[in-house]
């Protein structure tokens, strides 16, 4: 830090950092300037000219933009005198000549700051009689994005906030002088992942948000923070509703997780809570195989009588539970405390086999936090496309790389959304990850380069799976790579929101609460509370559906968990529930997984519940109720401690913060980790765990390339696919990209393809019937199709596959 | 009719465009600096700058659509639409006004909306007022396809827009334009280069657009 230096703003002296703007310097100490342009989480342009101010000169007063102007020693500022105050007059008086003061019917009326400031700061009246502008009004320029021209004022922060923070410049400025227009080029629309956030900064009405437009005025709503929980990023949210409807989310400014950004999935991907598919009261399948609707009573007890025969018979192992990481902590303990404690069964797992393992996840050593990124020389990416899968992470790291000068390195088999800000890109084939980390290793040819960036330290690795056709053995030995650079620390990634506190809470074979592993005093005092933990080690998800199919595994419980449509291979998935004797789902929606369950439980979901969740740097974070549960719908743990009643236990557990009450005390690294505190004081979260300690180990991985007329398989995520969640929010689901074969140039010459037509590809787990692509960041050889798409069926978890033309 | 251009609106870029773009874009540290020499790469290559011409200089400066169109959308020498074979821009700024540039601008207007009535000319003129092109002392100026004309008056333009009409040159030259039209010159702007004559959009030497056209056609420019 360096030698703080005294300015002095309006005959009050304060202290800054030599550097720090001088708006940001006034409002750090209760002297608001307004303006419109200047954003904290953006570089300045000094537009709007709202924020002009007087400081002294040795040539006398000057005006200048607050926002563009840095501190400096001994500097005097007036933000109020006459000068100022006509300044700010006119500046408004010029921003509203061609501003239609439609405000009756703009969304943002009531929230507007050209509307609050012009309030506090404009003049009376308007001298100008003139003829205002006009353009069409309102244009879509995306799916979501509607934009008036007329309202707009120029400030470039949406256009700003798509060059500078997301990296998707797809809006810009036209034209010129007084016709001068935001806009998207003819037919490109501003399909970016982060468009909503231009909406939320937008300083008048100008961009609006299709799921929100004439939905609320803001006077109306009903507010309060959250956490969302599509990723495992931990953004803070503002839920906001009107008449018990969640209506907007908005991003929060918190320094530690997303900074005020949020991605569209995050932001938008909320309408499914209200959707008419939610499940409202518990389902019952009757002799005829249909599931038919039964009160609670009912319900549970054909649950709890059948799941208490199959433990009599057979015991506690031949129950499963799997799910989990969609729920929050307390739900999460709930389910690990009613396996272990009242089935008896170690057969547990809230990843769908498509993460890494668990004691990677929950407990390696030199684990990075997401502020690392800010501090890093260098970043290695080798894992999903940031942007697709974890996009607060994705910001984050493109901001490192941008702006504040780390290295990156990323390595992945077709192009990521950070390819134009990383050091060295490295493409390659699925399968072939080992031979890369080896090559990486030696840091010969092609790959010293990287290794030049990656002696930067400190490094920071961000790992986990590409793509279905690579396993969790790869990241694992990139971890232990990682560890021999210098000043190194690892941030392991995994799917599902809150799969880090699912992991915390036990939801894993090994794993029990507070990240424990067995022999360990922590698991002793665990054992006496508890009671009975069965001593037989359990089963992973895939162990779990294997089970199921040869009939070892006879009852799994599905808690929010939709197998069919999640684990690479969703055929096997079905089998297993199809061959299950007995499957308890606790979910919202009827999915391909619950709806082949013999009971439904209605469960409450995101915004429904209150509680806490564990994101990807071990960051806890509360989750809070806006909206009742639909229907008879109700807590998972409720729902848990209900049925472990009727196999006779008492789980003692009586409301979600006695749970949290109870993690606490269990779980030595939830200690002082309260919902007081984090409703209050902490509303940032606080960081559990820490460094526990498991080194990971390096392994050599198979590499395996393709056959003659074969294709590497890269099988991986987008944002928008064709889960439940996005099923059901309308306003996102028709953005998924579909399925579709993505093939390099000159594999689809060689196969005698063009883009649009049909070829099939064939996986040792599935066929699949799809139109062509040409995607020439691809590595030859390499085939990527997005998982989970509308329509399509699954090619399971193979790396390689046949591509014929139809 | 005289076939002035061949139009290649839409289709993509010629090999020699394409080398010119590669060789602009190397004379720069970063390719999006090569932004404006390739949109008069891609105006000469289609008569005008199209959203196919916008799209191809954005793949390859490493631009969006959208950025690169607001560059081309900011400056007026950006010609978005066809501006016909003859772009005839009437100077209005101070020393032109004060010498009667209004009366030119409105005599040029007059006659070309004559020649719309008559038929025939389609595609032919476009008449802009532009700012000071930097001929003060031979005002009243115009430019036909950035080519001078100094000291022209209400009828000698009348005239020109005729001639325009009825002789179409492939090629309009400032020294034949200054020889038929024009009147007192402010100085002697020295040889006529004919290679830098390409149409209706400016022809920047070492990094733009004229020596495509000269080294297509071995400098001639053919009348």
């Amino acid at each position: 830090m360096a030698e703080p230096v005294t300015v002095t703003i309006n005959r009050r002296e304060v202290s800054a950092q030599p550097g720090d703007l001088l708006i940001k310097t006034a409002q750090d100490n209760g002297v608001y300037i307004p303006r419109f342009c200047w954003h904290p989480r953006m570089n300045p342009v000094g537009m709007c000219r709202m924020c002009l101010v007087e400081i002294d000169t040795p040539r006398g007063p000057l005006m200048v933009t607050s926002c563009t102007t840095p501190v400096s020693d001994g500097m005097t500022v007036d933000t109020t005198n006459e000068t100022v105050k006509k300044a700010q007059e006119g500046v408004l008086e010029f921003l509203l000549i061609n501003h239609p003061l439609d405000c009756p019917v703009c969304d943002r009326a009531g929230e507007c700051p050209l509307q609050d400031q012009t309030m506090a700061y404009g003049p009376g009246e308007s001298r100008f009689v003139e003829e205002k502008r006009h353009f069409e009004k309102p244009i879509p320029i995306s799916e979501l994005v509607m934009l008036d021209r007329e309202r707009c004022i120029l400030c470039a922060r949406c256009t700003r906030f798509s060059d500078e923070v997301s990296g998707d410049p797809l809006i810009e400025f036209q034209d010129r002088g007084n016709h001068t227009q935001v806009n998207t080029f003819p037919d490109e629309p501003f399909r970016s992942y982060f468009s909503g956030n231009t909406v939320q900064i937008c300083p008048v009405g100008a961009l609006t948000a299709t799921p929100y437009r004439f939905r609320a005025r803001p006077w109306d709503l009903t507010a309060v923070e959250s956490t969302c929980q599509h990723c495992s990023s931990g953004d803070r949210i503002n839920l906001q509703s009107s008449q018990n409807r969640l209506l907007r989310i908005l991003g929060v400014d918190s320094e530690p997780t997303n900074q005020g950004w949020l991605s569209d999935k995050c932001r938008f991907g909320f309408e499914y809570v209200a959707s008419p598919a939610r499940l409202t009261v518990p389902l019952v399948r009757n002799p005829q195989g249909e599931l038919e609707e039964a009160t609670w009573g009912e319900a549970l007890d054909y649950a709890g009588g059948t799941l208490r025969e199959i433990i009599a018979r057979s015991g506690g192992r031949a129950v499963a539970g799997l799910g989990g990481a969609r729920s929050t902590n307390e739900e999460a303990y709930a389910f690990s405390k009613f396996l272990r404690a009242a089935v008896g069964t170690n057969n547990v797992d809230c990843q769908m086999d498509d993460g890494l393992d668990a004691r990677l996840l929950a407990r390696v050593v030199d684990r990075a936090r997401i502020a690392d990124l800010d501090k890093a020389g260098s970043i290695l990416v080798w894992g999903p496309d940031l942007k697709e899968e974890h996009p607060t992470l994705y910001l984050r790291v493109r901001r490192a790389a941008q702006e504040l000068g780390a290295g990156l390195v990323v390595i992945h088999p077709r192009r990521t959304g950070l390819d134009d800000r990383a050091s060295v890109k490295i493409t390659y084939q699925p399968g072939a990850g080992g031979e890369v980390l080896a090559e990486l290793m030696a840091g010969k040819g092609r790959m010293a380069e990287a290794r030049e960036v990656l002696s930067q330290g400190p490094v920071v690795a961000l790992l986990g799976r590409p793509g279905y056709g690579e396993g969790p053995d790869l990241a694992e030995a990139t971890a232990a790579f990682v560890r021999t650079l210098a000043d190194a620390s690892i941030l392991p990634l995994a799917r599902r929101g809150n799969v880090f506190g699912a992991l915390d809470m036990g939801l894993s074979p090994g794993l029990f609460p507070g990240r424990t592993q067995r022999g360990t005093l922590a698991y002793q005092m665990l054992a006496d509370r508890w009671g009975d933990i069965p001593t037989a080690s359990g089963r992973d998800c895939r162990g779990i559906l294997e089970g199921l199919e040869s009939g070892e595994i006879q009852a799994v419980v599905l808690m929010g968990a939709d197998p069919i449509r999640d684990v690479p291979d969703g055929d096997q998935a079905r089998r297993a529930l199809g061959n299950a004797d007995l499957v308890v789902a606790i979910d919202q929606f009827l999915t391909d997984s619950s709806g082949l369950a013999d009971v439904v439980f209605p469960a409450m979901g995101f915004a429904e519940v209150e509680g806490t969740i564990t994101n990807v740097e071990s960051r806890v974070l509360k989750v809070n109720r806006l909206a009742p549960g639909p229907g008879q719908s109700r807590e998972d743990w409720a729902i848990l401690a209900d049925l472990a009643a009727r196999l006779g236990v008492d789980l003692g557990l009586t409301s979600a913060q006695q749970i949290s009450g109870e993690v606490e005390e269990v779980a030595d690294i939830y200690r002082g980790v309260n919902w007081e505190k984090l409703d209050w004081e902490e509303r940032d979260g606080i960081v559990v765990g820490g460094d526990l300690g498991y080194v990971p180990v390096y392994g050599e991985c198979d590499s395996v390339s393709p056959a003659p007329g074969q294709m590497a398989l890269h099988y991986a995520r987008t944002m928008y696919d064709d889960g439940v969640m996005m099923r059901e929010s309308p306003s996102l689901h028709p953005l998924a990209p579909g399925a579709a074969a993505y093939l390099h140039p000159l594999d689809a010459e060689g196969l005698g393809v063009a883009p649009g037509d049909r070829v099939r590809i064939t996986s040792s787990h599935g066929v699949l019937e799809v139109e062509a692509e040409i995607d020439p960041s691809l590595h030859h050889r390499v085939v990527y199709v997005p998982f989970n798409q509308p329509g399509a069926s699954s090619l399971g978890s193979a790396t390689m596959v046949t591509v014929r033309p139809l | 009719m005289v076939e002035i251009r061949s139009p290649s609106v839409g289709k993509s870029w010629s090999e020699e465009t394409r080398n010119r773009a590669s060789e602009i874009i190397a004379s720069y540290p970063q390719p999006r600096s090569a932004v404006m020499p390739l949109l008069y790469l891609a105006m000469a290559e289609e008569g005008y700058l199209t959203d196919h011409g916008m799209r191809e200089v954005a793949r390859r400066v490493g631009l969006t659509p959208a950025q690169v169109r607001s560059v081309a959308s900011f400056y007026t020498m950006y010609k978005r639409e066809d501006p016909g074979s003859y772009l005839i821009s009437c100077c209005t700024s101070i020393s032109c006004m004060l010498l009667g540039s209004d009366e030119i601008l409105k005599a040029i207007e007059d006659e070309t909306e004559v020649l719309a009535e008559q038929g025939g000319a389609e595609g032919l003129v476009t008449v802009e007022h532009v700012e000071c092109i930097g001929a003060c002392g031979g005002a009243p100026a115009v430019t036909v396809n950035y080519e001078l004309i100094e000291g022209i008056s209400v009828e000698r333009a009348r005239e020109m827009v005729r001639w325009l009409n009825k002789a179409r040159p492939e090629t309009v030259g400032g020294a034949e334009l200054q020889e038929l039209f024009g009147g007192r010159r402010s100085f002697d702007w020295g040889p006529f280069d004919r290679s830098s004559a390409v149409g209706p959009y400016p022809a920047f030497g070492p990094l733009g657009t004229v020596s495509i056209r000269s080294q297509s056609q071995d400098g001639q420019h053919g009348e």
